[in-house]
């Protein structure tokens, strides 16, 4: 009680919940938060990183690198290994803010409005954002909006909301940065082992939850691979598979007059046997997919750059793949002229020494360094020069 | 203004803008009202639903003995059930053989029976320690005067709190 306590009316019998509990401080969240921040960082990063790699604009497309070849295998397995991981952060660093919900009263002023306004965007968006992302691995769509644009869009406002948060809340985040910042010293001292078994707890957790499915990116944790949506082990050819050929509507029978069309300056057409008849190149390169699983196969095939060249290419120039399948937002892929001229983008006709599966894009399918799965083209109809 | 005030207010501006560039990204996705909805609905999903099951959670391992390994195995078991939910409740049959091929409900299983194990032996651990700790201040009580550091080391280590195998001071970062 302060001494200069001033009459209030009766409150009303309902009154928020009042927190007394400890570890429900700034401290907590100041330890916590700054490692969630950093999740979302990385995850943010990594995200603009995939997203332009996916669908650059038109001017950046000529410019993508190429290298290094296992470049977006990690950065796409560290934003859904981080994303998995900010789960667990998320909901500790809101559990330790939870009592401010309840504040009372609710809104002081404009300013203090304003603030809960930003806190709800914060939380609303960071929720949401992890949530999808975790259905997204699992190929689960309930929502009725797409998933990219609107993972992309509100990545932004979380981004925002985070530096917002940041800036209002700096001063207490100064005042608990240390075990020994003056905020930190006001805390009752006997809940310093509390917290700091509370913390590793919540290490502990995030420790599980990585070492339980990080080994879908990163082979050699496969064994302990337990709980991730994907394992390297499972897929024809030792290689898992994104879309089958009956996802994507390619038949055997749909291939039986298949040719390769090469689309140039001097256009031609080769069937399985003359393309198998071209100087091969064996490229040791991962499929790395945008829902974070990756792993690393040995593919046989032509040089793109060979099949380009011999249509008349420019150096300069990229190219235009066109699948046999029937529908899908990736039937037709563009590259820029870094992937077209690498060495080591195939079209791919064998895989781990065999043949590939039809599943795996027979009779052709496209490999290329440092790209995203969903642009590795499978059973390719079309080469165009660009 | 002082520089980090400067920094402060400049920090806050580059937010607004960021969430502004996401607000007008999210405009032009269709179904954006649902997006709202669904937007609306993890703030709900969290505040009303999430949020109080854990705090009744924590008001119960409030009341056990060795509440800090207790809590760390719940919080870790939590954070795998958590993520593991999806696999197991989503409807209708893998997209493909080679997507979630695994047999999540035994591995799930599994590694619960894993963090409950290491929570058991820390917690062994523990005790074992205390109670060691326990018998070398006897020894120390009837061996007094001896030695003058011993009764420093004795303190030192009656700061460190009751929790099994956590020691040192940790900045969190």
């Amino acid at each position: 009680m302060t001494p200069h306590t001033r009459w209030r009316p009766s409150l009303p019998p309902l009154r928020p919940p009042s927190f007394t509990r400890p570890l429900h401080d700034a401290r907590t969240a100041t330890a916590v938060g700054r490692w969630l921040g950093l999740a979302f960082a990385v995850c943010f990063v990594t995200g603009l990183i995939s997203h332009y790699l996916q669908r650059p604009p038109d001017w950046l497309a000529g410019y993508l690198p190429s290298r290094p070849v296992w470049g977006y295998r990690l950065t796409q397995g560290l934003h859904v290994a981080t994303g998995l991981a900010a789960i667990v952060l998320l909901l500790v660093k809101l559990w330790a803010v939870y009592p401010r919900l309840f504040v009372w009263p609710a809104v002081r002023g404009v300013r203090h409005a304003l603030e809960r306004l930003s806190v709800a965007v914060l939380v609303a968006t960071a929720v949401f954002q992890v949530f999808t992302g975790l259905l997204n691995i699992v190929e689960w769509y309930p929502w009725p909006f797409a998933f990219v644009p609107t993972h992309y869009a509100v990545a932004w406002i979380v981004a925002g909301s985070i530096l917002l948060h940041v800036a209002v809340k700096a001063p207490e985040i100064r005042g608990h940065w240390s075990l020994r910042s003056p905020g930190t010293l006001q805390l009752p001292a006997e809940d310093g082992p509390d917290r700091r078994s509370l913390l590793l707890g919540v290490g502990a957790a995030v420790g599980a939850v990585t070492v339980t499915t990080v080994g879908q990116a990163l082979t050699p944790l496969a064994p302990l691979d337990l709980l991730a949506p994907r394992h390297p082990d499972h897929g024809p050819q030792g290689l898992p598979v994104n879309r089958t050929a009956a996802a994507a509507g390619v038949t055997r029978a749909a291939l039986r007059e298949w040719r390769l069309e090469v689309l140039g300056p001097r256009p031609y057409a080769l069937t399985l046997d003359q393309l198998r008849a071209l100087p091969q190149t064996t490229a040791r390169l991962p499929i790395a997919c945008v829902e974070g699983w990756s792993m690393d196969a040995e593919w046989r095939g032509v040089r793109v750059r060979d099949l380009l060249d011999r249509a008349g290419a420019a150096p300069e120039a990229g190219a235009r793949v066109v699948s046999l399948e029937v529908s899908g937002a990736y039937r037709v892929m563009d590259m820029g002229q870094e992937y077209a001229k690498d060495p080591l983008t195939l079209l791919a006709l064998a895989l781990n020494g065999q043949t590939l599966s039809l599943d795996h894009g027979f009779p052709a399918r496209i490999i290329a360094p440092n790209r995203p799965g969903v642009l590795q083209t499978k059973w390719v109809a079309r080469l165009e020069v660009l | 203004m002082n520089g980090t005030t400067v920094l402060r207010y400049a920090l806050g501006a580059l937010g607004l803008v960021l969430i502004g560039v996401g607000a007008g990204q999210l405009a032009l996705v269709p179904e954006a009202g649902a997006v709202a909805l669904w937007l609306a609905g993890a703030l709900v999903l969290h505040d009303a639903v999430i949020a109080p099951l854990v705090l009744a959670a924590g008001l119960l391992v409030a009341a056990a003995p060795a509440r800090g390994v207790l809590r760390g195995a719940l919080v870790t078991g939590g954070a795998l059930v958590l993520i593991t939910l999806p696999l197991l409740v989503r409807p209708g049959a893998p997209p493909n053989p080679s997507a979630l091929p695994l047999p999540y409900v035994r591995n799930l299983l599994l590694v619960l029976a894993a963090v409950a194990l290491a929570a058991l032996l820390l917690t062994a651990v523990g005790a074992w320690r205390r109670r060691a700790r326990e018998r070398g201040e006897e020894r120390q009580e009837r061996g007094k005067g001896d030695d003058g550091g011993g009764e420093r080391d004795k303190r030192d280590e009656g700061d460190e709190g009751d929790e099994g195998g956590e020691r040192g001071e940790d900045d969190g970062g």
